[in-house]
């Protein structure tokens, strides 16, 4: 635990004396990077957070969007890098029970969990697949023993992230607006902790988030226990239900020290607690232990007098601990007592608002050097290449992961994972499309268009399944801030997704910032992850079965943009090039055109072209409906491109559209109307994907053959190495 | 050369929680009204059959074997090593 020298300074000459030894790890934990954003916050405030569903009130931990006749639909998102890279299996089940709590704190039973996943080289390293196959595991574990379903997400494998993981974790909460937590509180009121004993695990571990991970050497792990979540969970619906909580807080990061001053710094309050009071797990812990302490599944409950009684009865019936802590007073202190003795007495608003840092940036040199042109050998042999990309282990069919979640239980999964956006129905008969999507090697050539990319590409889910984004969450992960060139590309990124929020109206309900992910070879790539969230009014585009003689339209230009593409880097281990850039205008035109082509019932089933490009998006097209599709080049709207451009760029905007002969017309007619890029490309039948260019056949392969590549070479990589 | 059964415990470390034997202790234990039992811990185990030149060499080598493969992981759990005759 430490605080920087003019941080300290900065405390002494506040309070105007030197900090006890408590205020001094309290102030610590709160003012780490973890939990303070004091790097970031000054340019958080650049995104748009406000739009006519937002629903904001103060104390919140996640975002509130109001989908209608009573009814709100809650999201945030969190990472759990640090401690998912030395126990990944802990590490990634307490990420998904933290970001459930955050859910719960505004009083909205969690519907659903996404998560996105990076890892190191799985294929070569085999440290790689020992924290795959094990966060996989805990992310499982802990979401199917909750009942909550596990409904989609992402996994990427990249060199930069060797001997580290990146473990986000998004949820979804669901419940009525009149229900939701009005955090307030009364000069009086009670302060309970509610949930586990507080233990010795987890000590410091905010700080060691905003440490680079140099050595393994630290005791921040921390235990994952479903049943007890589970139980809190029911718990604390049914004492909202009853009116028993004022205002709560879930205890994260930063522990009680976090969840206490930041509670009273939002609610103007002061709050007394006695570390007495606080059940624990073991005997003879320090207060500022207990403090500091980041056990799981506890929640912090602001009630009153009156309605303590009850609260217990409810407690009582879950069989969990809650223990009376502490009271509110009016004088904005954090008063921390051990029996009569005083060892904080502290401003709650000087410990909830660190000084926040202006830190310097700088274009970093390396994009300088990255090579513009990318190699295009002659007579390559794309049959061979395609077969080869689709068995990689960024393309392959994740069902390996998501096998392994329970992603129907609650029955609202409409749409499952495994295809563009995922599905939930919603009591009020409409329907929620969610979506994360990052995309490192992008970011890496050019952080602001990356992160744009991303949006877009989470936004393009959400849209095939004929959903309208109306809110998005942010996941800004990058190296150590005090790095000029990282702090620029954080920059970046951060316009990026400023820009394109406000172009589209989406505004960002929720995020997080993550820095230091370090490893001892380096700072990760800038690794912005977006969640985007879309609500459909009648009824979601089911896919249907192509069948033979329907046809395949594209909708977008496909440009040389092969900066950042997987064709690139995994076949010719060439990093640089022109990263896709998204054209807002034509973007927002080709959103609109396929959201109408879905609402008139035009399309069999919409697929966005993303990862992979043209060549593995029809491919999944096919595999996923075992038909074969015979493709003519010629036809792709492009201007003068070779052939692995046409196949393998990934630029944005794109759409497939698979429709029957007797709607062909009919979109024909919409798509000119609109004079979009649009043309058809292919027919389908058959068993094989041919693609061909000015009559030339140059890749052909078999449906089958394909499929069974794609469904099965994951597992055959984590299984057998 | 002689053989040897090499028992491995494997448990989390002091310190750090153990929902599983929390959970017979409060539900099951306590509950049954053994109210003198005040801790579980739970473990697991694995037995190993190995032929080695001598106890002391034996053990060496399952703890390394367990260090390499990640049989459990040192930031979590610690490992008792036993060996005897077979």
């Amino acid at each position: 635990m430490s605080l920087a020298k003019q941080e300290s300074a900065y405390l002494e000459k506040k309070i105007g004396r030197k900090p006890t030894s408590t205020e001094f790890q309290i102030v610590a934990a709160e003012w780490s990077e973890h939990c303070s954003y004091k790097s970031s916050k000054k340019h958080l405030k650049m995104l748009p957070m406000s739009g006519p569903n937002v629903i904001s009130e103060k104390g919140y931990d996640s975002g509130v969007l109001d989908v209608g006749d009573g009814y709100v639909v809650t999201v945030h998102i969190e990472s759990h890098n640090h401690p998912s890279a030395v126990e990944p299996f802990g590490g990634a089940a307490t990420g998904v029970g933290g970001v459930i709590r955050d859910i719960l704190s505004t009083g909205t039973r969690p519907i659903a969990i996404l998560d996105g996943l990076r890892f190191g080289d799985i294929e070569k390293d085999s440290h790689a697949r020992w924290l795959f196959k094990n966060a996989v595991s805990g992310i499982a574990d802990y979401g199917n023993c909750l009942g909550i379903p596990t409904i989609g997400g992402e996994v990427e494998f990249d060199k930069c992230y060797s001997d580290y993981a990146l473990v986000d974790v998004a949820a979804i909460g669901f419940g009525k607006k009149d229900r939701l937590i009005k955090n307030h509180a009364n000069k009086g009121d009670l302060v309970v902790l509610l949930g586990g004993p507080t233990g010795r695990d987890g000590i410091g571990g905010s700080q060691f988030a905003s440490d680079s991970l140099e050595s393994e050497n630290r005791s921040a792990v921390q235990i994952p226990d479903p049943f007890i979540e589970k139980l809190i969970i029911e718990a604390i619906l049914e004492a909202r239900d009853e009116k028993c909580i004022n205002a709560m807080k879930d205890l994260g990061g930063g522990g009680l020290s976090c969840a206490v001053s930041e509670t009273a710094d939002s609610l103007g309050i002061g709050i007394e607690l006695d570390v007495n009071n606080i059940h624990t797990r073991e005997f003879g812990m320090r207060p500022d232990e207990i403090m500091i302490s980041e056990s799981q599944e506890r929640m912090l409950i602001i009630t009153n007098n009156k309605k303590l009684k009850k609260l217990k009865t409810i407690c009582k019936k879950f069989r969990i601990q809650c223990s009376v802590i502490g009271t509110v007073k009016a004088d904005n202190l954090m008063h921390v007592k051990k029996g009569s003795k005083t060892l904080a007495s502290l401003p709650t608003h000087l410990v909830a608002n660190a000084p926040l840092l202006d830190r310097p940036h700088m274009v970093p040199k390396y994009l300088k050097q990255l090579p513009l042109n990318h190699p295009t050998p002659k007579n390559q042999n794309f049959t061979n290449i395609i077969l080869k990309m689709i068995s990689s282990p960024n393309i392959a069919n994740k069902n390996w992961v998501y096998g392994q979640y329970d992603y129907e239980v609650g029955i609202r999964t409409v749409i499952k994972p495994g295809r563009n956006a995922s599905v939930l129905r919603l009591d009020n008969g409409k329907y929620l499309a969610v979506k994360i999507d990052g995309n490192p090697k992008q970011c890496y050539i050019d952080p602001r268009q990356g992160a744009i990319g991303c949006f877009e590409e989470a936004c393009r889910n959400v849209v095939c399944t004929g959903a309208t984004p109306i809110g998005m969450v942010d996941h800004l992960q990058f190296g150590n801030p005090e790095d000029h060139e990282i702090f620029w590309t954080f920059l970046e990124s951060l316009k990026g997704i400023t820009d394109f929020a406000k172009d589209f109206a989406i505004p960002c309900v929720g995020g997080k910032v993550s820095f230091y992910n370090e490893t001892p070879k380096g700072p990760i790539k800038p690794t912005p992850l977006i969640g985007v969230l879309g609500i459909i009014e009648k009824q979601p585009l089911r896919p249907a079965l192509i069948n033979s003689g329907d046809f395949l339209v594209i909708i977008g230009e496909t440009k040389n943009e092969m900066g950042g593409s997987e064709y690139l880097e995994y076949i010719h281990g060439f990093i640089g090039g022109n990263c896709p850039k998204v054209d807002f205008k034509k973007s927002k035109k080709n959103m609109n055109i396929v959201l109408e082509i879905i609402k008139k019932n035009l399309a069999k089933s919409v697929h966005d072209c993303s990862k992979g490009g043209l060549a593995i998006a029809i491919s999944e097209l096919c595999m996923n409906n075992r038909i074969g599709c015979k493709i003519s080049l010629d036809k792709v709207p492009s201007k003068k491109l070779k052939n692995d451009e046409l196949l393998f760029s990934e630029s944005h905007s794109r759409y497939l559209i698979v429709v029957e002969r007797k709607n062909l017309n009919k979109i024909k007619k919409l798509l000119s109307e609109k004079n979009l890029d649009h043309d058809i490309i292919g027919n389908f039948g058959g068993t094989k994907i041919l693609f061909e260019k000015n009559l030339v056949n140059i890749a052909n392969l078999n449906v089958e053959k394909l499929r069974l590549n794609w469904m099965n070479s994951l597992e055959e990589i984590v299984v057998h190495g | 050369m002689p053989s040897f059964m090499v028992h491995v415990v494997i448990e989390n470390k002091p310190g750090i929680s153990d929902p599983e034997g929390d959970t017979i202790l409060k539900d099951l234990v306590l509950k049954a009204s053994f109210l003198s039992v005040k801790k579980i811990r739970t473990a697991k185990m694995l037995k190993f059959k190995i032929i080695e030149k001598n106890k002391s060499i034996a053990k060496k080598k399952i703890h390394n074997l367990c260090d390499e493969l990640r049989i459990y992981n040192p930031m979590v759990s610690k490992i008792t090593i036993e060996v005897f005759d077979d």
